[in-house]
C-alpha cells in the first residue's frame, strides 16, 4: 500500500470517526454575549455627558463647614425626644390596632340596629336560614311546583308564562324598536315543600324520612337453565335453527310482507297527510315542554290525578290550536267524572299555552296539524 | 347462502320499517308526564244586587266565596283592580277575551236578591278557556241572617266542579276554647264556622273540657268533662245545648270518646285498675262491651267510614304506636313502624288515610299514611302539633298548635294533605282539639 494511499485512509478513518462520533463529545458552545442597545440622539447623548458632568461641578467642597456648624445645632438635647418617638412607633403600631378598634366603635351603631338588614350580600344567606327559624305562620317560599325549579324573579319583574328580556326606547336608534316589560316565570321548586322537608336537599327529601313497613319478599320461581339457554340464544342472529321451521316461515312471510310494503311506498298507508319529514325529537320534546309549563295538576281531585287522559287536537298554521277541535279520545285510570276533570285541566294546558302559538316548525305543518297528546299524572301524584 | 340471503332480507327489511316509522302515520303522538302544581287564577267580580236591599250582600258574599277558594291554596283571586270586564247583569253575556287577558281560568257571576227577610242567592261559573259555562248553576234560598252558608254553598259548588272532590266551606268545627295563662287555663267549648266565623260557646269555664267529637250528622258533640273531679264523656246537642252524662262505672275515667258512623254507638277508653283498655257503648242502652284487655295503654280510637274497624294507638309494643282492629275488638296489627310515637289516629272520611300524631326527636308532627302504614308523609313539625281531624271531604286537616314558654298558647292550625297551605285558623282566643264536622246540610 502506498503512503498516500494510506494516509489518505488515515485522513477518510478520522473524518468518519468524527462523523460518527463527534456529536458524543460535544464542544462547548461559544459565549455568545448579547448587548441590547438602545438608539439616542446626540442631544440625549449630550444631556447625559452633562449630567456626567455635573458631579465633576461639585467639588467645592467648601462649605463643608457648615455641617461642622450645624453640629451644635444637632442640638442634640432633642435629639432624645426623637428617640422617644422612634421608641414610639412601637406604641404607634399597637395604636394602629386602636384605630382598627376604633373603627369598631364605627361599627358599632350596629347594635343599635339590631334589626338593621346587614349588606345586601348576605342577604340570600339569610333568607336561606329564614325558614328555619321564622314564626310558625310564615308563608310558604314558594306556590308553585313545576319540572325544574325556577328561581325567584326580580321584584319589580312582571310574571307571564313567557320569559322575554326589558326593552327599553333607546333614543339613537334608528329603527323604532318596541318597548317590552321585562317578564320572568314565577317562582318554583320542583316539589311539594313541606314544613317538615323545608330546607332539606332534595336527594335527601328523596329517601323515605318515613317509616316503611317491612315487606316479606315474595319467593320468586327460580329462573330454569333451560329457558336461560334459549334466550340467550335467541339473542344470537342464527336463531333460526332453534324453532326450527315456523319461525323461518314467519319470519320469511314478515320479510316479504316488509318488503311489499317498502316496494309499494307505503301505499296501503290510508292516511296520506302527515308527509315531508317528521318531527325532530327535539322539536317533539319543545312542544311537551311548552305543553307541560300550563298543565296545572294542583287543583285536581286525587282521582282525576289517578287518570290518563288522551286528547286530540288540531293547530292552525301558526301553531295557535283550535278549541272547537280539543277533545278526549280516551281515558284509564279514574271515573267518568275524574276524567272530565283530567280533561279540563289537559284542555286549559292547550289553550293557555298554545295562545301565541305553538313553535313548530312551519315547513312540516302536515306533520303537526292534528296531534294526540297523553296527558299521564302519575309523576305528578309523588311530587 | 340461504344465510346470506335471510342476513340481507332482515337488513331490507328493517330498512324498510325505518322508512315507514319515520314516515309518521296518523297524528303526531306526544305523552306529557310533567306539569304544575300552583294555584289557578279565578276571578269573582262582586255579585250583582237585583234588589236594593240585596247590595250590602252582594260584595259581602263575592268576598266570602273568594276567601274559601283561595284559602284552600288551590286557588289563587285575580283581583278586581285588575278586571277588564264588569259583569253588570248576571244574564248578560260574558266576555270572555277580557277575562283570558288577566288569565283568569275560572269565573264565578251571580246576582242577589232580598225580599222582606229572604235572600236568594244564584250564581254561574265558567271555564274561561273553554269559553264554556260549567255545570254549578244553582239558586239557594235562605234567610239574610244565613248569608255566609249560602256564600259557602256557592263555593262549595264551585270548588267541586273544577276539582271533581265534594267541598268543606259549608261545614263547623267544635274545639276547646282557652284563655287565661297556662298555669291557670281556663276551657270551654265553642264551635264555629270552619273559617272561624260565628263563634258560640257551649259550656261555661266552670270544669275543664277536653276532645270534643262531632256525631257523624252534626247535630252532637261528645266531650271529657272534669266536672265530677275526674274524667267522665258527655253528650251534647249543639242545637238544644242539652247534655247529658254516658259514662260509667264509679271510679272509672272515661276519655277519649268518638262516634261510630252509625251515630249510636261510641268508642272510648277507660282507666280501670291502673290499666286502660277501649270500650264501645251503645248510647241509647248504655251498655258497655270490652274491645281490648291487654295489659298496656290502650286508647284515641277511631272509625274507619265504614264502621268495620278501630285505629288506635298502645304501647303494648313498648313505645307508642298506632294499631288497627276490627270494630268490635279482636286481633290488632300494627301499622306504625318509623322512628318515634305515634298517637292520635284519626280515620280519613275517605278511609284511604290515617291522620296522626308524631313525635321524633323532640318535635311533633302532624302525618298522614295509608291505612297499612304505607306512605308515611309528615306535613309538619314544631313546639307541639297534635289532635289533627279531617275535612269532610278528606282533604284537609285541622289541628292544635302550641307555642313554647310559659306565654306559649294554642292556636288552631290547617293544612293541605299534600302539606302545602299550612295556615292558621282564626279564633277570638286560644283554641285546642279541632273536631270537624260533616257538610252541613
Amino acid at each position: 500500500m502506498q503512503t498516500g494511499t494510506k494516509i489518505s485512509l488515515a485522513g477518510h478513518g478520522l473524518l468518519m470517526t468524527w462523523v460518527i462520533f463527534g456529536a458524543w463529545f460535544p464542544s462547548e458552545p461559544l459565549p455568545s454575549n448579547v448587548q441590547q442597545v438602545a438608539l439616542i440622539s446626540a442631544e440625549e447623548f449630550e444631556k447625559l455627558s452633562q449630567q456626567r458632568k455635573a458631579p465633576q461641578v461639585a467639588p467645592e467642597p467648601a462649605p463643608l463647614n457648615e455641617p461642622a456648624e450645624v453640629q451644635p445645632a444637632p442640638e442634640p438635647a432633642p435629639q432624645p425626644d426623637p428617640e422617644p418617638e422612634v421608641s414610639r412607633p412601637e406604641p404607634v403600631a399597637r395604636a394602629e390596632p386602636d384605630p382598627q378598634v376604633a373603627e369598631l366603635p364605627d361599627a358599632q351603631p350596629e347594635p343599635e340596629v339590631p334589626d338593621a338588614p346587614p349588606p345586601a350580600a348576605e342577604e340570600p344567606e339569610i333568607a336561606a336560614l329564614v325558614p328555619r327559624v321564622r314564626p310558625e305562620a310564615a308563608p310558604r317560599p314558594v306556590d308553585r311546583v313545576a319540572p325544574e325549579p325556577v328561581a325567584p324573579p326580580e321584584p319589580d319583574t312582571r310574571i307571564d308564562d313567557v320569559v322575554q328580556p326589558e326593552v327599553a326606547p333607546d333614543e339613537g336608534a334608528e329603527t323604532e324598536q318596541e318597548v317590552q316589560e321585562a317578564t320572568a316565570r314565577e317562582a318554583a321548586s320542583d316539589r311539594i315543600v313541606t314544613e317538615e322537608n323545608e330546607g332539606e336537599d332534595i336527594a335527601a327529601s328523596a329517601a323515605p324520612a318515613v317509616s316503611k313497613r317491612p315487606v316479606t319478599r315474595p319467593s320468586r320461581p327460580k329462573p330454569q337453565p333451560a329457558p336461560d339457554t334459549q334466550v340467550t340464544e335467541a339473542a344470537q342472529p342464527a336463531k333460526p335453527e332453534e324453532p326450527a321451521e315456523p319461525e323461518p316461515s314467519g319470519t320469511s312471510s314478515a320479510v316479504a310482507d316488509a318488503l311489499a310494503e317498502a316496494l309499494a311506498g307505503g301505499a296501503d298507508v290510508e292516511d296520506p297527510e302527515p308527509s315531508g319529514p317528521p318531527l325532530t325529537l327535539g322539536e317533539k320534546d319543545a312542544l311537551r315542554v311548552a305543553v307541560s309549563q300550563c298543565w296545572n295538576v294542583g287543583s285536581l281531585s286525587t282521582d282525576a290525578l289517578k287518570t290518563t287522559v288522551v286528547v286530540a287536537v288540531s293547530l292552525a298554521q301558526d301553531g295557535r290550536p283550535d278549541s272547537g277541535s280539543i277533545r278526549m279520545l280516551s281515558s284509564t285510570g279514574g271515573a267518568s267524572s275524574a276524567a272530565q276533570q283530567a280533561f279540563d285541566a289537559a284542555r286549559r294546558a292547550i289553550i293557555r299555552c298554545g295562545a301565541s302559538g305553538f313553535q313548530l316548525p312551519a315547513e312540516k305543518y302536515a306533520q303537526w296539524r292534528d296531534i294526540e297528546m297523553t296527558f299521564n299524572p302519575e309523576r305528578m301524584r309523588i311530587k | 347462502m340461504r344465510n346470506i340471503l335471510a342476513a340481507l332480507l332482515i337488513g331490507a327489511s328493517a330498512l324498510a320499517g325505518a322508512g315507514a316509522a319515520a314516515a309518521q302515520t296518523g297524528p303526531l303522538r306526544i305523552e306529557i308526564d310533567q306539569g304544575v302544581i300552583e294555584p289557578l287564577p279565578y276571578a269573582v267580580p262582586d255579585f250583582v244586587p237585583e234588589t236594593p236591599a240585596a247590595a250590602e250582600y252582594a260584595a259581602e258574599i263575592a268576598r266570602v266565596i273568594a276567601s274559601d277558594l283561595s284559602g284552600t291554596g288551590l286557588f289563587r283571586e285575580v283581583p278586581a283592580s285588575a278586571h277588564i270586564s264588569k259583569v253588570a247583569a248576571f244574564d248578560g253575556p260574558v266576555k270572555f277575551s277580557d277575562w283570558k287577558a288577566v288569565n283568569a281560568q275560572a269565573l264565578i257571576t251571580g246576582a242577589v236578591s232580598v225580599t222582606g227577610n229572604g235572600l236568594t242567592v244564584r250564581f254561574r261559573g265558567y271555564d274561561v278557556f273553554a269559553e264554556k259555562e260549567l255545570e254549578t248553576a244553582l239558586q239557594f234560598t235562605g234567610t239574610t241572617d244565613g248569608w255566609r252558608r249560602m256564600a259557602h254553598k256557592v263555593a262549595d259548588a264551585i270548588y267541586s266542579e273544577i276539582t271533581g272532590e265534594s267541598g268543606y266551606f259549608d261545614s263547623r268545627v267544635v274545639y276547646v276554647s282557652e284563655s287565661g295563662p297556662k298555669n291557670d287555663r281556663r276551657k270551654r267549648l265553642a264551635v264555629m264556622d270552619y273559617d272561624g266565623a260565628n263563634v258560640q260557646y257551649l259550656t261555661n269555664s266552670a270544669s275543664i273540657v277536653l276532645a270534643p267529637r262531632f256525631s257523624p250528622t252534626g247535630d252532637r258533640v261528645l266531650y271529657t268533662s272534669y266536672e265530677s273531679g275526674f274524667p267522665q264523656i258527655h253528650v251534647l246537642d249543639v242545637g238544644q245545648v242539652q247534655r247529658k252524662v254516658l259514662s260509667s262505672g264509679d271510679g272509672t275515667m272515661s276519655f277519649a270518646p268518638r262516634f261510630a258512623p252509625d251515630g249510636r254507638t261510641i268508642v272510648y277508653s277507660q282507666t280501670q285498675g291502673g290499666n286502660t283498655d277501649l270500650f264501645s257503648m251503645d248510647i241509647n242502652t248504655g251498655a258497655n262491651t270490652r274491645l281490648t284487655s291487654a295489659p298496656s295503654i290502650e286508647t284515641a280510637p277511631s272509625f274507619s267510614p265504614d264502621g268495620s274497624q278501630i285505629v288506635f294507638e298502645s304501647d303494648r309494643s313498648g313505645s307508642q304506636q298506632l294499631y288497627v282492629m276490627p270494630a268490635g275488638g279482636g286481633e290488632a296489627r300494627r301499622i306504625s313502624f318509623g322512628e318515634g310515637r305515634y298517637g292520635t289516629p284519626v280515620w280519613s272520611p275517605r278511609g284511604d288515610m290515617v291522620a296522626f300524631t308524631k313525635q321524633n326527636k323532640g318535635r311533633f308532627h302532624i302525618g298522614v299514611m295509608r291505612t297499612d302504614g304505607s306512605e308515611e308523609r309528615l306535613l309538619t313539625a314544631s313546639f307541639l302539633d297534635e289532635g289533627p281531624t279531617w275535612a269532610p271531604n278528606g282533604r284537609v286537616i285541622m289541628f292544635t298548635r302550641e307555642s313554647q314558654g310559659s306565654s306559649g298558647r294554642a292556636l288552631l292550625y290547617s293544612v293541605d294533605i299534600t302539606g302545602r297551605n299550612l295556615k292558621p285558623v282564626k279564633t277570638p282566643d286560644g283554641a285546642s282539639d279541632p273536631s270537624w264536622s260533616p257538610l252541613q246540610k
